[in-house]
């Protein structure tokens, strides 16, 4: 059962890369289609966890991305029923085919530790989660605004220009990303600090080392300062356009880094 | 007899000018022309299609004489002597007009391949013919699939894509950076002929505001409110081109007005808005280095051309797509065709076969009537599998035969053999086959 999401994922990631490459709406239909299909037998996945557990399979790395995946899926669907534009499925879907198979590899649910019962650790983990789809998405969309940028810079107006949406839809999406992913992520960074405080006596020794140095949470900082630099930057300096989709994609792999390598190996402090 | 589709025509392909304007439907309206055709009675079902590149007639109708008595009309409705006009006529008969309509309303048959007038020009010589009550079943499901054929073009290939004129694709140029031009703001420097077209071609998007200036003001103002523009002063186009999203440079200034440095301080100002250049003067007003800075992108008459060409160069790559959908649309619509001749002669035949079956029941009914009631619906059961069984492989072969003509000939010799019924007593007035006996002069 735990793969079929990712098998769904994939045969959507095929149906958007035919779609980009022929552009035809059936096939572009039939991406949603299967792309809706994987959400839904993920839903049903975690519904089953949860029900197994007794709680939200939040617990852990891999459960973590998980949850992201699903998140991402949701949110970009959403984008694309509502802005009718297909062309940035092909890049969200590699993006859940990848981290997809962390989750499909390995199905058990971790239990989940005394130290973690408390709903600021859901909200905390969900928002930060929702901070890391939305940045996703902005990444994305950073990356695309640069292939478009790049094409019409050179008057050679090829494969990007004929498929992804104008620039300044491109930007202005960008920047919603950016704002909405950073409310989620101070929102996030702000209650697992608070939590953190909480948690100091306990006996667990990942409660113990909750500090600034740990990698997860420093990253998780820089990313912080990064994004918040991002939107003030374009507001103040009009960093808008190729800068502020440069900043996207660079603060999306800072924190695709802190979320799965940092979460797996380097973290003394998150590793649930 | 069954009902034959033709299309007649001239075109761009086959007819030069002077004779295209001479043979001109549009002139006095396609509704005299077709009134004309309808009171000759040439054709039970006609469309007139008339474009500056095409003067065309569809028409279905009973016998091939209809197709000279067409070409015939072509001279005789403009004025022209038959030879002229006919050595310049090109006539499809069947599937093959079909085929041409839909060549036609794909746009590959016009003059700039892909071009999407087209289409729209076929709606509207096919609602003028429909409000007049000249089309009929075949002509009104020939032009549907026409407008089906040519919307699969413009959408499954790249056919209709690219801009293929200097203004087109500077227009398509700014919505791929913009998006949405109406909350955009144009400035226009000088007020020569290619500014001018450039500006009509960008109010027609519904701009927010158009502004111009001219080192002589009054000749921008002259020139205006054709445009729906403000004037500024040369004086004041710095500020002007702080407010614009689109600048059009096309002065007859003898070298570069505008140089890297003045677009940097512009852009400065702007806190890095994107600005769209689009330099259509020769010599080129803005220094080409300008094109370097973040945000600008700048366009001369030459990159536009560029782009031009290579979307002509891409159109004719996607004709091979093209054609692949108008040939699939033909067969669907051949198919169509021939069940609607088919299928009246198989329903006929079956009718025919099954009035016999009763009848013959009939006659022998007092003998049936001693046999207990299980053998006598044995016994209808049996007649009927016997006249099922026999009908089966004729009707089959009818079915699956794909030539419109062989169609025709194999229901013709059904009707006369059996002496079947006329399938359609309605409008359509099929010829009421006479008895064998009649036709043969023995």
């Amino acid at each position: 059962m735990r793969v079929v999401p990712l098998l769904f994922y994939a045969a959507a990631a095929a149906a958007y890369a035919g779609h980009f490459a022929w552009r035809d709406a059936r096939v572009g239909r039939l991406a949603t289609g299967l792309l809706g299909g994987g959400l839904l037998a993920h839903t049903f996945l975690i519904g089953m966890q949860t029900v197994q557990a007794g709680h939200a399979p939040l617990v852990g790395t891999t459960a973590a991305v998980s949850a992201f995946v699903w998140l991402l899926g949701l949110a970009y669907l959403y984008v694309e029923l509502t802005s009718d534009e297909r062309s940035m499925g092909l890049f969200v879907s590699i993006l859940l085919v990848t981290l997809a198979i962390i989750p499909a590899l390995d199905g058990t649910v971790s239990p989940r530790p005394p130290v973690l019962q408390s709903p600021l650790f859901t909200i905390h983990v969900l928002s930060m989660l929702f901070a890391y789809a939305s940045f996703a998405l902005a990444g994305v969309l950073g990356v695309t605004y640069v292939l478009l940028f790049k094409e019409i810079k050179a008057k050679h107006l090829g494969f990007f220009y004929a498929r992804l949406p104008p620039l300044r839809v491109l930007d202005v999406m960008n920047g919603r990303a950016v704002a909405v992913g950073w409310v989620f992520l101070t929102a996030g960074v702000a209650i697992g600090g608070f939590w953190a405080t909480q948690v100091q006596g306990s006996p667990d020794p990942r409660a113990q080392a909750m500090s600034v140095l740990d990698p997860k949470i420093l990253i998780a900082i820089i990313s912080w300062l990064v994004y918040s630099f991002a939107l003030l930057a374009r507001r103040t300096l009009g960093w808008s356009g190729r800068r502020a989709a440069w900043l996207s994609a660079l603060g999306f792999v800072i924190v695709l880094l802190n979320f799965v390598p940092v979460g797996y190996f380097f973290t003394k402090s998150h590793n649930f | 007899m069954s009902t034959r589709l033709f299309a007649v025509g001239l075109s761009h392909r086959t007819a030069p000018i002077e004779l295209r304007e001479k043979v001109d439907f549009a002139r006095d309206g396609v509704g005299a022309a077709l009134s004309e055709l309808a009171a000759r009675g040439i054709a039970r079902e006609m469309v007139v299609l008339s474009t500056c590149n095409r003067a065309e007639v569809y028409a279905a109708a009973e016998s091939d004489e209809a197709v000279d008595d067409l070409a015939a009309f072509f001279g005789e409705y403009h004025g022209v002597s038959a030879a002229e006009v006919r050595q310049h006529l090109y006539v499809h008969r069947g599937i093959d007009a079909a085929r041409h309509l839909f060549r036609v309303a794909a746009g590959l048959d016009s003059l700039v391949v892909g071009e999407p007038q087209i289409l729209g020009q076929v709606k509207t010589a096919y609602t003028a013919a429909n409000t007049g009550h000249h089309t009929g079943t075949i002509l009104n499901r020939l032009f549907h699939v026409a407008f089906t054929a040519g919307k699969r073009v413009r959408s499954e290939t790249g056919l209709a894509e690219g801009a293929v004129s200097i203004s087109y694709a500077a227009i398509a140029l700014a919505r791929k950076i913009f998006g949405d031009l109406s909350p955009l703001r144009v400035l226009i420097l000088g007020t020569g002929e290619m500014g001018k077209l450039t500006g009509l071609h960008l109010k027609a998007q519904h701009v927010k505001a158009i502004t111009m200036a001219s080192r002589t003001r009054a000749s921008a103002e002259r020139l205006a409110p054709q445009v729906g523009a403000d004037v500024v002063d040369w004086t004041e186009i710095r500020s002007a081109m702080e407010r614009a999203d689109i600048l059009v440079s096309a002065t007859g200034a003898p070298a570069a007005i505008l140089s890297r440095g003045d677009i940097e301080r512009v852009m400065k100002a702007r806190r890095e808005r994107p600005l769209f250049i689009i330099d259509i003067a020769l010599p080129r007003d803005v220094d080409p280095a300008a094109g370097a800075i973040e945000q600008v992108f700048l366009y001369n008459v030459d990159d536009l051309k560029g782009i031009v060409k290579e979307n002509l160069a891409r159109r004719s790559a996607e004709l091979a797509r093209a054609d692949a959908i108008v040939n699939d649309e033909a067969a669907k619509f051949a198919a169509w065709l021939q069940s609607r001749e088919i299928i009246p002669t198989v329903v006929a035949l079956r009718e025919r076969f099954e009035h016999i079956r009763r009848a013959e029941l009939g006659r022998l009914q007092h003998k049936l009537t001693g046999l207990p009631p299980e053998a006598q619906s044995q016994v209808d059961h049996i007649t009927k599998l016997i006249v099922e069984k026999l009908l089966l492989t004729p009707t089959e072969q009818l079915k699956s035969v794909s030539d419109e003509s062989l169609a025709a000939a194999y229901s013709d010799a059904l009707n006369r053999l059996f002496s079947l019924p006329a399938p359609e007593p309605s409008a359509e007035a099929q010829e009421q086959p006479a008895p064998v006996s009649n036709r043969r002069n023995s």
